[in-house]
């Protein structure tokens, strides 16, 4: 096929996707002339050719609709962004406000983010289970995390995928690549839990506390990372150092952040097989262990993929 | 749900490979992403492997260059000030010794050829086990890039055959003797700690005369963070 031809195509599919048919001889027959015969450049002609058939269609031009490019979830990072989604609705919440006309939490299988159908879009309701395309949709900040809205220059299309999620339920082997600050000894307001900064609770200032033990930590598989918080128990059974082994840690050296230095020497570049269950952000642990594995067995699998054409 | 505040992973990547990279993936962010010969972009690594010497580059500049081996070849990287808990263990270290390094990749652009080095965020004496797991995950996900060029399907792919067209008979080589390496260890009853190690020196020795080869005289190099002298690269 030439390359003149499949821009017509491409064309006609634009034309086609907003409802509209056009003939594909007669948008060739126009590129061709205007690329070959009076060396347009390419983009400029099929602009020139696009903007031609708007009006002699009739069509205005905000029904013309070029999608954006289809992403996944994960790959969402920047606010203000164009983007087309494949997604499961997850979950609908109650809308508070009369300019929302639903709100929610949409699926794929790399990952979940809120969306946000605005009322002034004009979009016939999703359901809770059902996939669809949302196609130009726009990436936004709000409360530091990532959303999408749902405009009026937005598509949805009910699909005919299930699309997976990402499993709640996670199994995984990673190394802790970074152990976060307010991790090691800790202290906690007594009303409320929350973690001291200072010695100040943000919600009851200077307050009566208790010690904790925990670690706020990033696990890294190579291909993911994984926010995670390791509490007391899981601490003591890695280390072997529990809350009564801090506070001595401390009272010996009259040093608390003692603590956090022997937990990074004896934990951090180390691989662990971690379960747990994602949380809004933090993954939970349930259950944590040095990884152990058998080095000969795994070490003679991957000779056995290496070459031909059996690797996977 | 996961995903809001983005890290950049820790990618798996063998020195010989990190080293032959070359192309820097400009971003409007501050992120400095290159690409890998296997067709994939990189930020940041994670590495384990023998911390080979620790050199200050000028006396008091508290700016230290490293050497870090694999079984591939060699890591080169600086520390400073400005990682006070990598600089902070690095100075307790009496190498060489078996370290874990998480770290941001550097490109050094010079007028004939890039260098790559490592700015380490966490640098922690490991044991051994460890340093084997994390070759034959190197090994595993290396392969796994290797079969995505196999298959050339995405942009980056295509980039990378385009701007490198790496030989990967030649990678499935190096990934097979660095795995075969273990299986050996593994089968000697008794290997003493002193082997092993003058045994990783001399990968290291080979693969720094290749470097000499390649890297021009660091004077080519124009450095693009401030706190980075000119002197302290190769001095
Ligand atoms: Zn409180």
């Amino acid at each position: 096929m030439d390359r003149i031809h499949k821009l017509s195509e491409e064309v006609v599919k634009k034309f086609k996707n907003s409802g509209y048919d056009v003939n594909i001889k007669d948008v060739y027959k126009r590129l061709k002339l205007l690329i070959d015969e009076f060396k347009v450049p390419e983009d400029e002609a099929v602009r020139t050719v696009t903007n031609y058939l708007l009006k002699e269609l009739d069509i205005p031009r905000d029904k013309l609709v070029v999608d954006s490019p289809l992403v996944k979830i994960a790959d969402i990072g920047s606010p203000g962004q164009w983007i087309s989604l494949k997604a499961k609705v997850v979950q609908l919440w109650d809308s508070s406000s009369p300019n929302v006309s639903q709100v929610g939490l949409i699926g794929d299988e790399t990952g979940i983010i809120k969306f946000v159908i605005w009322a002034k879009a004009n979009k016939p309701e999703v359901e809770e289970g059902k996939n669809y395309l949302f196609a130009n949709v726009v990436t936004d900040r709000f409360g530091g995390k990532m959303q999408v809205n749902i405009n009026k220059y937005s598509r949805i299309e009910e699909i005919d995928e299930d699309i997976s999620l990402p499993p709640r339920d996670v199994d995984i082997v990673g190394a802790l690549v970074a152990i976060q600050q307010n991790s090691g000894l800790i202290r906690r307001c007594k009303i409320c839990n929350r973690v001291l900064t200072k010695g100040v609770c943000p919600i009851h200032g200077k307050t009566e506390a208790y010690d904790d033990l925990r670690i706020k930590g990033v696990m890294d598989d190579g291909e993911n990372y994984y926010e995670v918080i390791l509490n007391e128990e899981n601490i003591k059974n890695l280390t072997g150092i529990g809350l009564e082994e801090a506070i001595e840690l401390a009272r010996k050296h009259y040093d608390r952040e003692i603590v956090l230095s022997e937990l990074k020497n004896k934990l951090l570049g180390r691989y662990f097989r971690f379960k747990g269950r994602r949380g809004e952000r933090y993954l939970i642990v349930n259950d944590i262990e040095f990884l152990q594995y058998d080095e000969v067995e795994k070490a003679k699998e991957i000779l056995s993929k290496i070459g031909g054409e059996t690797i996977g | 749900m996961d995903k809001f505040l983005k890290r950049s992973v820790a990618k798996r990547v063998f020195s010989f490979e990190l080293n032959e990279a070359t192309y820097k993936v400009e971003s409007d962010e501050k992120l400095v992403q290159i690409l890998l010969p296997t067709g994939t972009l990189c930020s940041r690594v994670f590495i384990v492997g023998v911390l080979l010497d620790r050199e200050e580059t000028r006396p008091d500049s508290d700016f230290w260059k490293i050497r870090v081996s694999d079984p591939t070849g060699v890591f080169r990287g600086f520390v400073g000030k400005f990682q006070p808990d990598a600089l902070e263990n690095l100075l307790k270290i009496d190498p060489p010794e078996i370290v874990a390094i998480v770290s941001k990749v550097r490109i050094f652009e010079g007028t004939t050829s890039n260098l790559v080095t490592l700015r380490p965020e966490v640098i922690v004496p490991v044991e051994r086990d460890v340093m084997n797991y994390w070759i034959l995950e190197t090994a595993e996900q290396t392969l796994k890039r290797i079969k995505d060029m196999k298959k050339g399907e995405s942009e980056l792919v295509e980039m990378a055959w385009k701007i490198y067209n790496p030989d990967l008979s030649y990678y499935e080589s190096k990934i097979r003797d660095a795995v075969s390496a273990i299986l050996k260890v593994e089968k000697e009853e008794e290997v003493s700690e002193e082997e092993i190690e003058e045994e990783t020196a001399d990968i290291s020795e080979s693969f720094e005369e290749d470097l000499e080869l390649e890297i021009p005289d660091i004077d080519e190099f124009e450095f693009e963070e401030e706190e980075i002298d000119l002197n302290d690269i190769l001095g």
